[in-house]
This record gives C-alpha cells, structure tokens and sequence, in this order.
C-alpha cells in the first residue's frame, strides 16, 4: 500500500508541472477501489449468469424453453381454476342448492311434527304403528 | 273445477317469430309454434299396437315431447297469472308480465271446454284465447269432428294484423297417424305451406313416421322431407328425427318416482350448428315442489323451481338462467293465484 501511495504521489508531482499531457486514468488507488465497489455488485450476478456459460448452448436454451413453458403452464393453470372455480360454484348455485334447501326444510318440518307428536301422545307416537301401551284414555270419557 | 281442467289446454303462446314447431321452415316463412291440447295418451284397443301422439305441427316433438317437458323454461320479470274458473265450461285468466327487456304487459285468457265427452279427461270442443293490451290475439279451437278426426284451427295476430293462421286435421287409424296442416294459406298471393306427417307403429314398441313439408311462394317453392323413429322402451323413450332440415335425437328416462332425465342433441342445417343439453326433473311431493334443471353445450346453466304454497291456492315459480361464455344471467319469478 505504501508502494502504491509512493507511486500516487510521484505521478501527481509529475504531472502538475505538465500541462500538456492530459492524465486520463484516475489515481491507482481510486481505481482500485471504485472496481471494486462497482465490480462487488454488479459480478454476483454476473458472475453467476457467467458460470451458466460453461454449458453448452443446446442446453442452455432447452432449459430456457422449459422455463419459459412452466411459467406459461403456471400462468394458464391458474387463469384456469379461477374461472373453473366460478363456473363450478355459480352452476352449483343454481343447479343443486334450492333442491337442498328444499328437502332440508323438508326434513325439519318431518323432524318436528314427529317431535310434537311425541310430545302430545307420549314417546313411540312418532313411530307408524306404535299404539301399544299408548292408548290414551279419551275413548273412556267418550 | 270438472272438465275445464281435466282437459288441461294451455294457452297459445305469445306472438314471435314462429318456425320453432315445424322443423324444416325455410327463413320468411314464420309458422305458430302452437302448444297442442295435451290429450290422454290417445285409445290404446285391446291387444292391438299402440296408438300414436297428435301430430300437430311440430308433431314429431310429441315424440321429442316427453324429452323436451324435462326442460326448464326460461322466462324474466315478474309474473302473476290469476285463474278463475267461472263455471265447469269456462275458465278466465288475467296476467300480468312485468318485464326488464322489453314492455311490460297485461293478458286476458280464456277457456272454453265444450260438452262433448270424448273420453274421461277430454271433452271437446275446446276454445282458447288470449288478448294482450295491445290487442294481439291468440286463439285456438279444437275440435273432435268424428270418431277419429280431430282438427284444430290456430289465429295468431300481431295487434291487428294476422301473422300466423293454421288449419289442421288428424286421423286416427288403429295403429297410424296421420295429419295434414295448412299454415298460412294465402290465396290471394299464392302463398302458404302444407306439412304431411304420418307415424305408423311397427312393434309395440317402435313407431316409424315421416314428415314432408311442401312451402311455396310467389316464385319459390319447395319441399322437405325427414323421417322419425321412436322406441319406447320399459322405462325411457328414445326418438331419433332425420332430415333436410338435420338431425334431432333426444332420450328420456325415468329413473325412478322422483327423477326424470333427458339428453338432447340437436344439429341444424340451416343454422349450421349443433348442440346438446342434458335436463332433469325432481319432483318432490311431500314437500310440493318440481325442480328442473339444465346444462347445455353453449355453457348455458338453467333452473326452474315450482312450489305450491299449500294451503293457500298459490304456486311460486323462480327461474334462473346463466349463461356463462357471454357472462349473462337473468332470472325471473312467477306467481299464480287459482
């Protein structure tokens, strides 16, 4: 580094008295040091992109093809289950879900006639054809 | 309400280009796609083969019929039907459409059911008419002129100008059908359309028939021709129509008390293009309900739901029709009192 300072500092007392000779190149040290803050950034990824240079071009571009193709595929599969998922759950909508509806109603209805039978009549009454043991005595005060 | 009911004729329908109940009607010719009385069956004697649909206009869909009334129908807006039946001839109703695409409406209907009894669910003659607020009309007369010969007359006016007339006549043999309609007869210009159609049972279980329709105009005339086969078997019908005018298959099959299917495949000439839906039909009567549904190749989801709001004499009616590749819906509800 010394070295270097010494150089830096011989160039520049050679160069002041010197008006004609234009001096393109930075000092070294800036040099140095600017290549390296630019080079640190930008080389990672070129130098990783670099590395892909050692394989040869057919495969190069086949794997470029099949990464295009896959973000394609990703793309077109997901625009695909959105619009499969509408129509699916609209056609559900209109086609499954009054009739569920319906028979649940239904079913509740059942449920609840059977349970106030039950209450009125005493347990078994809900079932068709359960009369033993729950005869009511109406038929005597008659 | 007696025979009004039982003979259960339904109103024309509303005026519109017609040419839906024939199939072969060349463009310019519109003819009245007019809903026959839905008779009983038709006399099945002894052991002989049995009898055969009317064939009305549009007669091969008596066969397509029982597919085609799996169907839901598709209708918009509000409506509310009033019937009254004023005596147990004669039997009024009122309705009302209030629309979102186009004028909203009033239309008065009424029935006639005549005391000629022809059988335990007929009795003829029968008159139906119909009178929107604009003054188009609808009517109907249909008659049971012999013991075998039926024959129905149909007017269909656009406010005051008539758009459809139709005359037609039946026979009933023991094991054929055979009917000759005039639609739109015009003298006077030299106009109009004969439709023949005769359907013969050939096993108890096939019936083969064809239809021939002749039109003419001043400076064109023409004719076409197709032929239909039926096959019924223990639980499903299945109907096969072959044409000029394309092909129309259609299957129906009843699976068991509460549910009925159909599939239906229909290719056109003339509108050079073919389609296939599938239907069904849930009919709940515990919980007086009929549910139908359906799904098309054009992307078409429908529904119809009809409900009986017991006790009260009401039904409700909603319907519900998506049409997912144009991305419309429309839906509709109905209500009739009586």
């Amino acid at each position: 580094m010394i070295k270097s300072e010494g150089n830096v500092s011989v160039k520049a007392r050679e160069l002041s008295p010197d008006s004609g000779r234009v001096e393109t190149r930075p000092p070294e040290g800036e040099i140095e040091g600017d290549d390296e803050d630019e080079e640190l950034d930008e080389t990672l990824l070129e130098r990783l992109w670099g590395l892909t240079e050692m394989f040869p071009d057919s495969m190069r571009s086949a794997a470029e093809v099949s990464a295009q193709c896959s973000l394609s595929v990703a793309k077109k599969l997901y625009s695909f289950s959105r619009s499969a998922l509408w129509v699916g759950t609209t056609s559900f909508m209109i086609l499954v879900l009054p009739v569920v509806f319906e028979t649940e109603r239904l079913q509740l209805e059942q449920q609840q006639l059977q349970q106030q039978r039950q209450i009125l009549l005493g347990p078994n009454a809900g079932m068709s054809g359960g009369m033993a043991g729950m005869m009511p005595p109406a038929p005597g005060k008659l | 309400m007696g025979s009004v009911l039982a003979a259960s004729a339904p109103s024309p329908p509303p005026p519109g280009p017609g040419g839906a109940g024939l199939v072969s009607v060349p463009p310019g010719f519109t003819m009245p796609s007019v809903s026959p009385v839905s008779v009983t069956g038709g006399s099945i004697n002894g052991q002989l083969k049995t009898d055969h649909p009317l064939p009305n206009p549009g007669a091969f869909e008596e066969c397509h019929r029982k597919c085609k009334e799996i169907f839901p129908m598709q209708m918009e807006g509000v409506r509310i039907t009033v019937n009254k039946g004023l005596s147990n001839n004669f039997q009024v109703n009122h309705t009302t459409l209030l629309s979102t695409l186009e004028d909203s409406s009033y239309r008065f209907g009424a029935t006639y059911v005549g005391t000629k009894q022809t059988g335990p669910a007929e009795a003829f003659p029968v008159m139906v008419g119909d009178m929107d607020n604009s003054g188009s009309l609808n009517a109907q007369v249909i008659h049971q002129i012999t013991d075998k010969v039926r024959s129905k007359l149909a007017f269909q006016t656009q406010q005051q100008k008539f758009v459809n007339w139709q005359g037609d006549a039946e026979f009933r043999g023991k094991d054929f059908t055979a009917a000759v309609t005039f639609g739109n007869p015009d003298v006077l210009v030299g106009s109009g359309i004969v439709v023949a159609h005769y359907l013969q049972s050939v096993t108890s279980s096939l019936a083969l028939g064809g239809e021939l329709v002749y039109h003419k105009r001043p400076g064109e005339e023409g004719t076409v021709m197709s032929l239909a086969g039926r096959y019924t078997g223990s639980n499903f019908i299945a109907t096969l129509t072959l044409g000029g005018a394309g092909a129309h298959v259609s299957y129906y099959h009843k699976a068991n008390d509460q549910l009925q299917v159909g599939v239906e495949l229909e290719a056109s000439t003339r509108m050079q293009d073919t389609s296939v839906s599938f239907g069904y039909q849930l009919d709940v009567p515990k919980a007086n309900l009929v549910f139908k549904g359906s799904l098309d190749s054009n992307w078409v989801v429908g529904a119809t739901l009809e409900k009986k709001l017991q006790p009260l004499p009401l039904s409700l009616a909603l319907c519900a029709f998506l049409n997912h590749r144009k991305n419309k819906f429309q839906c509709g509800f109905g209500v009739t009192i009586g």
